[in-house]
């Protein structure tokens, strides 16, 4: 199973907050507070890191289990470079270095969620 | 039997007045739930609105419920919008899993005899913080069902999915 790229919806429910409500907690000014809260609980916009933040505070659940999707995809993203970086030579090999970059790219095959 | 936690389920459970929903990961990770009032055009916007949830939340499997079972009466266009549901989820590849009423009331109340109160109120005490507040009060003889109860039809065809016990 695909996570879904958040959940902000799910744990504002759980809190029984509105859009609005969550806007203003965001520091979102003007009408239309709860506009950019719904535009993020739909997927059409990446919040910011300030923003993401924010939503940890709000809500008290870790970022990435907020943004679990867009988590799941940086993390694929991170250890298939991992992988490609590994193959790469380099004139002074360094092995806490290749330990490092071995143990990113294994990351993503053992993590369940992303079975 | 799908034994394996790591699905995301969409119960949907269309009724009168329109359709109640529910979204599950595993037994205890309810995503999202809600009710829909359709007031024309029931079957037309109400098939829009599972599309909608199909779309959306990406299920990989769609939970409904047996209209077709020795002891459940429906309407029919019920059976209609069940029939175009169906067709629905295996355009979308989804897979489909019918459970009947006495199946739910057998599995939550531990007897294939209760009420629908009764159903909603043990699922109300299983989800106390998603549901508790969505809890309509006990229907008097005089009165209409309240539209809140859909989403508890669509919530304990959700539990019911999950293998008792996991």
């Amino acid at each position: 199973m695909k996570p879904l790229p958040n959940y902000l919806q799910t744990q504002r429910k759980r809190l029984s907050l509105s859009q609005e409500e969550v806007g203003f907690l965001l520091g979102i000014t003007g009408m239309h507070k709860g506009d950019k809260v719904c535009r993020d609980e739909k997927f059409t916009r990446a919040p910011s890191l300030q923003d993401a933040l924010a939503y940890q505070v709000i809500y008290g659940r870790p970022v990435r289990e907020l943004f679990a999707g867009f988590y799941q995809q940086a993390e694929q993203d991170v250890a298939a470079r991992a992988k490609l970086m590994n193959f790469r030579k380099v004139r002074k090999p360094d092995l806490r270095k290749q330990q490092a970059l071995i143990h990113l790219a294994q990351k993503a095959s053992v993590n369940p969620s992303n079975q | 039997m799908i034994k394996n936690k790591n699905v995301r389920i969409l119960a949907v459970a269309p009724l009168s007045r329109g359709l109640g929903y529910a979204v599950m990961e595993g037994l205890d990770g309810l995503v999202a739930h809600g009710n829909k009032v359709i007031i024309r055009d029931k079957n037309v916007r109400a098939l829009a609105w599972v599309e909608k949830f199909i779309h959306f939340y990406q299920p990989d499997v769609l939970v409904l419920p047996d209209v077709n079972a020795p002891d459940t009466r429906r309407a029919p266009r019920i059976k209609t919008l069940h029939r175009k549901i169906v067709a629905l989820a295996k355009k979308s590849q989804l897979k489909v899993r019918l459970i009947s009423v006495t199946q739910v009331r057998a599995q939550l109340l531990g007897s294939v005899k209760g009420t629908k109160q009764a159903l909603a109120e043990a699922l109300a005490a299983k989800f106390p913080v998603e549901l508790a507040s969505r809890l309509p009060p006990k229907r008097r003889p005089w009165m209409s069902e309240d539209p809140r109860m859909d989403i508890f039809d669509a919530m304990g065809l959700a539990v019911v999915f999950w293998p008792k016990g996991k």
